[in-house]
């Protein structure tokens, strides 16, 4: 690691899991520069739930994917930040690093060892051709050479050539020798030992997420298994290694609402056995507020307001989170009008400094539409929860 | 429901059954049971939610509502005076003595959509519009704006050609668009506006019932509160009535004046919004309400989840058919041999050592195993906690006889829809008493 990393590792606070300072992703366009994700800073505290909120193209997903460098580049344009990370349970114990200074080598080291995505439509995120197992085998065979070894009882047993072979196969970077080698014996006893340790591997996977007999679903395709099945495997995969950190991008976004509440139960679950650090991205606001511990509100491409779920929730600062909490239909509101945030959300094409909210804004003052506000504590008394808007401005 | 007042749409007992094909020759080898006998009115001026999880069959009532999908069996109305109601309903509970029938004759020739025509069909047409879900794929991406709202205007001959840009103009005003917006496509509309354009198409021709087939699913939540509040200033100003498909109950709780509860194709709840949001009776509507996260609970508050998976619609569930996931199912729920071997799916070796079922109905059957040490044990798990007590309870027989077992059930009839304290009607045992 570089000198420059030592700092970093002394700025991140204990008790937090992951650090983003003013973030910034393009990506180029025909007409310009869009300004994806604009300056967003955000602390996730270990072993907690954070909430993303926002809606559609405000950048949430892109935040998100930036932490595991899954943004495509061209068109995507890395224009400034850094996501600080602790990496935990590596050889030489924990580490504070810079997510974005990684080689696309050592970033694939840590993608599904320590941090874990689930998408949000697990129909496309599965591949239809493979098998369930071999999808999730291929977390333990990336990650995990020596739990495969030793549940194949071949643990301190192998040496030498053999052990390169083996362990060859294990990554699945076996070419045409080895994988010849392997069916001839004593090899070939070996190659169906780990197989059936990879099996195990994989059953005990999906049964903490609760998939009835494991076994046989292993063996089918995507396409054989419900909505709600297909998010359990994505689930089953992404927490495979135990990650310190999970991203979920709307896990349920694509499911009934009945399947739903099991699938966030199961999150939560596993979230407090394995004492991970979620960042839980979604657009439902009565969802979040229901999981998770902190929540940070975005809109067009900036975090407006950040805090703890209740304080968002019961004491609403900036007038687009007021807006997005009376827009929502509830259950104990009278029928009739809803409050609904008037206009459209803006261009993100080369934004003009000053609030991106103005326009759509109840509460907007003359300077609105030239000063950039800043994420700010409201009170000296809460340091946590945090606006952007000038009406807290002294 | 108000005597004055026509009714706009009335559904007695329709079903929609889809063929299942398999093979060179495309035999017909199953049919799935998409809608399964469903029956509810709508009146003018009202909204109608129509509420359940994916694939409960509630887009296909809207198909079938629109003329998109000829029914399988019975018949959907359209229009209907008071008297037409009542005829009607009189009609189907003594069907032998048939008091006036030159009046159902005429009510089958004008009103039953699947038998009207000519002039008449046209005029259902006209006064039964839809917006789908997705705006994406419903607006053809070539056509501008002008044509796509425009387009009814000219089928059906509604105003002149010099009429028609003023008039396409107003609809787009009507809807919070513009004259601006008139020459161009749909992509370039965000998601809200396109939704705005649907709407604008299916009010172009002063409609008086539209089905709005998850019209916000696709929406954010401020814009979904835009969409919302239009379509009731719309239903204010011109009195038309809604049938609302969609999976969100705070959406539905806030625009329905009734609520129909779906599962399997089947109506399993129905009566008006606030008895059902206040006191729902059957236990699907219940989990679903518990399910559903709002922002007025309490956040510590549970939230209830359903196991299981839904039955297969090719193969549903005699009796009750939500008794494979109900929490407080009883014995009387019309448990069959299905069930145990849906339980089976958990014993992966006795599955397996099944050679053959013999299924006589639904409620007998003998399962041959190829040892009759399987057979055996069968008959143990069925006698342990795997098997929900209920449904051990049901078993009428249950006998061992070297590699088959005999199974029986006792026959239970179909649970019907019950009125209950509230008013609301609801297809559960625990209701029947």
């Amino acid at each position: 690691m570089s000198p420059d990393n030592l700092d970093i590792q002394n700025s991140l606070d204990k008790d937090l899991i992951a650090s983003v300072t003013d973030l910034k992703v393009y990506f180029e366009s025909k007409q310009g520069m869009v300004h994806s994700v604009d300056g967003v800073s955000f602390d996730i505290v270990d072993g907690e739930m954070m909430g993303l909120v926002g809606e559609t193209g405000c950048g949430k997903s892109v935040t998100a994917r930036t932490f595991m460098q899954l943004v495509q580049s061209p068109p995507g344009v890395l224009a400034g930040g850094n996501i600080k990370f602790r990496s935990k349970n590596i050889k030489n114990g924990s580490q504070v690093i810079d997510l974005l200074d990684l080689s696309e080598n050592q970033i694939r080291e840590l993608r599904g060892e320590r941090i874990a995505m689930i998408f949000q439509d697990p129909g496309k995120a599965l591949n239809p051709g493979l098998t369930i197992r071999t999808q999730v085998a291929e977390v333990f065979q990336e990650h995990r050479e020596n739990d495969v070894l030793e549940k194949a009882g071949l643990k301190n047993k192998l040496s030498g050539v053999t052990e390169y072979f083996v362990k060859k196969y294990i990554k699945q970077e076996a070419g045409f020798l080895v994988t010849t080698l392997l069916k001839i014996p004593p090899l070939s006893t070996y190659k169906k030992k780990i197989d059936s340790g990879i099996n195990r591997l994989v059953a005990e996977a999906l049964e903490e997420t609760q998939i009835p007999n494991p076994t046989k679903v292993m063996e089918r395709y995507p396409h054989e298994l419900s909505g709600g099945m297909k998010q359990r495997v994505m689930i089953a995969q992404a927490i495979a290694c135990n990650p310190d950190l999970l991203i979920a991008d709307e896990p349920t976004t694509a499911l009934d609402v009945t399947v739903q509440a099991r699938v966030l139960d199961l999150i939560k679950e596993l979230q407090k056995r394995h004492k991970t650090s979620v960042l839980y991205i979604s657009h439902d606001l009565s969802l979040v507020r229901r999981i998770c511990d902190r929540i940070a509100v975005m809109y067009a491409g900036q975090i407006v307001e950040t805090g703890d779920a209740e304080t968002i929730f019961n004491q609403p600062k900036h007038p687009y989170t007021q807006g997005l909490i009376n827009a929502l239909p509830s259950m104990s509101h009278e029928r009739g009008k809803l409050e609904a945030i008037e206009g459209i959300v803006p261009e993100l094409i080369e934004p003009e400094p000053g609030c991106r909210f103005v326009s759509r804004c109840m509460r907007r003052k003359a300077n609105c539409e030239e000063i950039d506000p800043k994420l700010k504590p409201i009170s000296e008394v809460d340091k946590s929860h945090k606006v952007a808007c000038l009406l807290y401005e002294a | 429901m108000s005597n004055s007042k026509n009714t706009i749409l009335s559904l007695r007992n329709v079903k929609k059954h889809f063929p299942i094909k398999e093979g060179v020759f495309q035999n017909v080898v199953g049919q799935v049971h998409a809608v399964d006998g469903v029956s509810f009115d709508i009146g003018a001026g009202e909204t109608v939610g129509l509420v359940g999880e994916s694939g409960c069959g509630k887009t296909t009532i809207g198909r079938c509502v629109s003329g998109l999908e000829p029914l399988t069996n019975g018949d959907i109305f359209f229009d209907l005076t008071p008297e037409k109601l009542l005829a009607l309903e009189d009609f189907e509970k003594h069907q032998s003595e048939i008091k006036n029938k030159h009046l159902i004759d005429e009510i089958q020739s004008t009103s039953n959509i699947s038998k009207i025509e000519g002039d008449d069909f046209y005029n259902y047409r006209r006064n039964c519009q839809m917006v789908f879900q997705d705006s994406f794929s419903s607006l053809s991406p070539r056509q501008l704006v002008s044509d796509i709202v425009s387009r009814p205007l000219k089928i059906h001959k509604v105003c002149a050609d010099n009429e028609l840009i003023p008039r396409t103009i107003e609809l787009l005003e009507q809807v919070g668009l513009g004259k601006q917006h008139l020459y161009r496509f749909p992509h370039q509309f965000s998601g809200g506006q396109r939704q705005r354009i649907s709407i604008a198409r299916a009010l172009a021709l002063d409609p008086k019932l539209i089905v709005l087939d998850e019209p916000t699913s696709a929406l954010d939540v401020s814009v979904q509160a835009q969409i919302l509040n239009l379509l009731h200033d719309l239903q204010k100003q011109r009195g038309l009535s809604y049938l609302f498909i969609t999976h969100n109950l705070s959406v539905i709780r806030h625009m329905a004046d009734k609520i129909v509860v779906m599962y399997l194709g089947k109506v399993v709840e129905a009566g008006k919004t606030e008895d059902i949001f206040s006191n729902p009776q059957h236990p699907y509507t219940k989990a679903l309400l518990a399910a559903s996260p709002d922002l007025s609970e309490d956040v510590m508050s549970d939230m209830a989840a359903l196991d299981g998976p839904i039955p297969d619609p090719a193969r549903p569930p005699q009796g009750c058919s939500f008794r494979t996931r109900c929490p407080v199912s009883r014995t009387e729920c019309g448990w069959e041999v299905d069930d145990i071997i849906r339980r089976l799916e958990h014993h992966e070796t006795l599955i397996d050592s099944i050679k053959s079922v013999h299924q006589p109905d639904a409620f007998n059957a003998k399962l041959t195993f190829e040892t009759s040490l399987s057979a055996i044990e069968l008959k143990d798990v069925i006698g342990t906690n795997d098997i929900p007590k209920q449904m051990r309870k049901a078993i009428k027989k249950i006998e061992v006889d070297g590699n088959d077992v005999n199974i029986s059930f006792d026959p239970v009839q179909t649970v019907p829809l019950v009125q209950s304290d509230n008013g609301s009607l609801s297809r559960c045992v625990l209701a029947n008493k």
